[in-house]
């Protein structure tokens, strides 16, 4: 009897002795702790060349550019290995969605034909890291992790005969409420899986739901595919993934899409389940450059994030340093403004004074049920340029000083980038015009849409409007857009990985317009109708993504050339956009100067706007007035009210003239008259990326009332 | 008499008896064979990335003896009939099978065969360098083209615009040339003759004149150098025509009614 009470004190006091040991601090570190970490090995950091072998191309590389080529490009593609694409019923593989870049035509899940008017330059599928190619293995019955409870609502999902508009209902349950249920059951703490998921910092093998190999062997799949697919001087394909992370509980989006530069890759992608934490994401990113291996990161869907994409304080709450900033820019140096959920650029709230502000707003979280709104402020590109610049005025650092792209988010392989032939981007769900709402529901659609949405946990199921009962699917607030552009020398890994390094980038909303942009002190001396404005321009000035530095008190010039997409509308206008923290009341400013107009008009000086050059669209049938518009527009311009002690940015948009949006071609495709409760017409647009404007010297050091007092100094 | 007939209805009652349960025993044992359960560890190999352990095999087998046992209670019930997507499933395995039987692995010689016979598949496009006077459309192009054009050879100064993707294209292929100009203009590059001011050309932007520096003939690659590329499409084929042979065969024998008046 002693014997055993000495024995349960013994063991008692070896627990604790431990854990004392665990948790004992010496100088701001826990030794042990530490030690323990000495054993641990990082996964995600091992590295593997997936290069494939292959018969080298017997067609020649053309020369490169000097003066640089605009190459188009989406690097947001998902396909069948994605988690929620496979339950959206896709089965595209990665290899489809190259095919489908290269200018072939692939399936989509409801049985049409999807095919580009033009192939694209370069593309990158990027599944979501998180879960890559589980769901998949769910659906086969035979594969061990299918047999778990969790699996069974997926078993079969995708077979022939359950790919129909009618499934729509369980799918969208299974999204918004199956899954998140799933990922979230550990294994026992003494369980081995555990103890090697702690060893091999790889969170994910502690996990009921996951299998390790499948994960493996899904990524390895989409990294073959990349590389056999990527033609050097023809076509690019980027190894990528996204890192589909978010807030934990206001589910604000902080999703980015990770694309490497070689045929080198991770031997896993970073997800979610290792952090929530995009710090984190950079972290490893660094450590992955240091080893050789560079990757960009590119923010997406900042309007659903809730205010949480362009913050003014870290993921934490803690302020923004210089550290932060530094570390962010290396590693995210571009934004994807545009995409099928919405355009990102600026909110009719956040910019009352910009009459296209109002342009493809989603103003709701990426993926919340029901539908929670997002906060404008902080979900926007304009603004985070602004923020950025306050930032680096009180010593800061400036974490959003990045260029810009679009791409499509879309989930079936192959993006829809024309109105005229949209399918949205969520396969079964959203790929017919009743289920997106543009055109009214058959009266036997009604109950079975009804059923859907109590699925998807939305309350209303349809909206009432003159035309009968239209789908309140959310998809209404979606759209053809956008692709990623970069001027580049020629069409290589390298050549487009340095030109978004070095931030060369613009976006367009799937419109190929193309849009140039200098600025310098001696651009004025260019001659714009000379064969050799570009090579000048680069010799005399920088271009978007650059800085400015302060000259004096010499006052900026700038080039802009923009020419209209040769399948699209005509251009209407091209404007420069401006924002600047004014030095004398610390506050942020903007405004858009129209600069140069179409068919020979000029900007009111006062409005600083073109005049009505008259481009109508008609609602029966699509067609535009011809003859209106123009097919380039260029100028050089100074800026009128430049000040040159404040910091600033200058960016571009190129705006088409208005043509029908998609919802409007369901709808007269269908027979009916445009939802009037939608935009009916559209203005297709680029972005450039911005050139910042930077003054010798105007930070400022802040104060705080009171002063600051630390207890160390007082020691 | 009347015995006799009764005894031949009976004999003929209990031979019916006999066959019924024989053929219900039949019905109700199921074969597998290995072939269908190693084509099923393959599949499954080739989609997880690693071999089945002893349970995933289990419930391969497992899966597949349920699913035979639903499909013949599915058969006995009728359920098979006007279902398009047994039809259209049936369709497609007819076609696999047609296609798949392909006797051996090509020799080289049914590959230069197939070359030949599909050389344009592998032509390397004709490649152009040359230059070009602009006249942006926004700016009466038809006419200031034609003038400058008929001027090209006095010494006057051309007056034309800078054109957005550059003076000098060097070594462009014809889709190249599509995808900068727009508007079939490549196809003035058919007939063209070297070092000569050709035009004006209406491209999707305005109105060219251009002068072809040099041409560089389109090629047939040696059929070496594109040997894989031949074989996966060869393969291909050979799977396409004997689908479309078997369909001529048997077409032949339908005759097909559709209702002339339709109204769709």
């Amino acid at each position: 009897m002693k014997y055993f009470r000495n024995l349960i004190i013994i063991i008692v006091s070896i627990y604790v002795i431990t854990l004392g040991f665990v948790f004992v601090d010496v100088g701001d570190t826990r030794p042990l702790v530490s030690l323990f970490k000495k054993l641990q090995s990082d996964s995600a950091l091992k590295v593997v060349d997936f290069s494939v072998d292959k018969e080298t191309s017997s067609k020649s590389k053309p020369a490169p550019n000097l003066n640089r080529n605009p190459y188009y490009g989406d690097l947001h593609v998902h396909t069948k290995y994605s988690f929620d694409a496979y339950v959206f019923g896709v089965t595209a593989s990665p290899d489809d969605a190259y095919r489908y870049a290269k200018g072939e035509g692939i399936k989509h899940p409801l049985g049409y034909e999807m095919k580009l008017r033009e192939p694209l330059d370069f593309y990158s599928v990027t599944d979501h890291g998180f879960y890559m190619g589980m769901i998949q293995a769910y659906a086969d019955t035979t594969t061990d992790i299918s047999q778990n409870d969790f699996a069974e609502p997926f078993h079969n999902l995708n077979r022939l005969e359950n790919l129909t508009v009618e499934s729509a209902g369980q799918r969208s349950n299974i999204f918004s409420s199956v899954l998140a249920g799933t990922v979230t059951q550990p294994y026992p703490d003494w369980h081995p899986k555990i103890i090697k998921a702690y060893l091999t910092r790889n969170t994910q093998n502690a996990l009921k739901s996951f299998d390790y190999d499948i994960h493996k062997s899904a990524w390895a799949d989409i990294a073959r595919s990349a590389n056999e697919h990527n033609d050097p001087g023809h076509f690019t394909a980027f190894i990528g993934y996204e890192f589909t992370t978010s807030t934990n509980i206001e589910g604000g989006n902080l999703h980015r899409n990770v694309i490497f530069e070689s045929s080198k890759a991770s031997i896993r992608p970073w997800t979610r389940i290792d952090s929530i934490n995009p710090e984190d994401l950079w972290t490893w990113q660094d450590k992955l450059r240091d080893k050789g291996i560079d990757t960009i990161s590119m923010p997406h869907n900042s309007n659903g994030s809730n205010g949480q994409m362009f913050e003014m304080e870290t993921f934490y709450g803690n302020a923004i340093t210089n550290d932060y900033a530094e570390k962010r820019m290396r590693n995210e140096p571009i934004v994807e403004i545009t995409q099928v959920k919405g355009t990102s650029e600026t909110h009719p709230l956040l910019s009352p004074d910009d009459e296209w502000a109002d342009f493809e707003i989603m103003d709701v979280r990426v993926g919340s049920r029901p539908p929670t709104y997002s906060k404008p402020s902080g979900s926007y590109v304009r603004e985070a340029y602004l923020n950025g610049l306050t930032m680096e005025f009180t010593r800061q650092g400036n974490p959003y000083k990045f260029g810009l792209i679009g791409s499509s988010d879309t989930h079936t392989g192959g993006g829809a980038f024309e109105e005229s032939n949209y399918w949205s981007k969520v396969g079964l769900l959203d790929g017919d015009p009743e289920n997106r709402g543009s055109v009214p529901l058959a009266e036997e659609n009604i109950e079975r849409l009804d059923e859907y949405m109590r699925a998807f946990n939305q309350p209303i199921s349809t909206v009432n409007l003159d035309q009968g009962e239209y789908a309140n699917t959310g998809f209404t607030q979606w759209g053809a857009s956008g692709l990623a552009a970069v001027w580049a020398e020629e069409n290589t890994r390298e050549s487009i990985f340095n030109a978004f390094r070095r931030k060369e980038t613009f976006a367009t909303t799937g419109s190929r317009i193309a849009v140039r942009f200098f600025a310098g002190y001696d651009l004025s001396s260019i001659n714009l109708n000379s064969d050799s404005v570009i090579s000048e321009a680069y010799e005399k000035g920088v271009t978007m993504g650059s800085d400015l530095l302060q000259d004096n008190d010499k006052i900026p010039e700038f080039i802009v050339w923009a020419q209209k997409d040769k399948n699209g509308a005509p251009l209407q206008r091209v404007q420069i956009i401006k924002g600047w923290i004014d030095v004398n009341s610390g506050r942020p400013k903007e405004k858009v100067f129209d600069v140069v107009c179409s068919d020979g008009l000029e900007p009111d000086p006062i409005t600083n706007r073109c005049p009505d050059n008259g481009a109508k669209v008609n609602i029966n049938d699509c067609s535009i007035t011809k003859n209106v518009g123009s097919s380039e527009l260029k100028t050089t311009w100074k800026d009128p009210e430049f000040v040159n002690v404040d910091k600033s940015f200058y960016y571009v948009r190129v705006l088409e003239n208005p043509t029908c949006r998609w919802s409007t071609w369901d709808a007269i495709k269908a027979g009916y008259k445009p939802r009037e409760d939608l935009h009916e017409t559209i203005q297709e647009r680029a972005w450039s990326s911005p050139i910042w404007y930077i003054p010798d010297e105007s930070d400022v050091d802040v104060i705080p009332l009171g002063g600051t007092v630390s207890l160390r100094d007082l020691n | 008499m009347k015995h006799k007939l009764l005894i031949f209805f009976l004999v003929g009652f209990l031979i019916y008896l006999i066959d019924i349960g024989l053929n219900s025993y039949d019905e109700k044992e199921i074969y597998i064979s290995d072939q269908e359960i190693i084509s099923l560890v393959t599949a499954w190999k080739s989609q997880v990335g690693r071999n089945p352990n002893d349970d995933e095999i289990t419930r391969i087998i497992n899966n597949l003896v349920e699913e035979e046992i639903l499909y013949r209670e599915a058969l006995l019930l009728g359920l098979e009939k006007e279902d398009r997507i047994i039809k259209r499933r049936l369709a497609q395995k007819i076609s696999f099978l047609k296609q798949e039987s392909i006797p051996k692995a090509p020799t080289y010689n049914d590959l230069s065969n197939y070359y030949n016979n599909n050389k344009d598949k592998y032509f390397i496009d004709p490649k152009y360098t040359f230059t070009h006077y602009f006249f942006s459309s926004d700016n009466d192009s038809n006419k200031r083209s034609k003038e400058a054009f008929s001027n090209i050879y006095l010494n006057f100064e051309i007056e034309s615009d800078p054109f957005f993707l550059g003076k000098n294209f060097v070594d462009i292929t014809k889709r190249d040339i599509e995808s900068d100009f727009g508007n079939n203009f490549s196809n003035h590059f058919d007939s063209i003759e070297l070092d000569k001011w050709l035009g004006p050309f209406r491209s999707a932007f305005g109105h060219h004149i251009i002068y072809v520096t040099s041409y560089q003939e389109g090629f047939y690659p040696d059929i070496n150098k594109v040997l894989k590329k031949v074989e996966v499409d060869f393969m291909l084929y050979q799977k396409d025509i004997a689908l479309e042979k078997y369909l001529n065969e048997i077409k032949s024998e339908y005759k097909i009614y559709i209702n002339p008046d339709l109204q769709i």
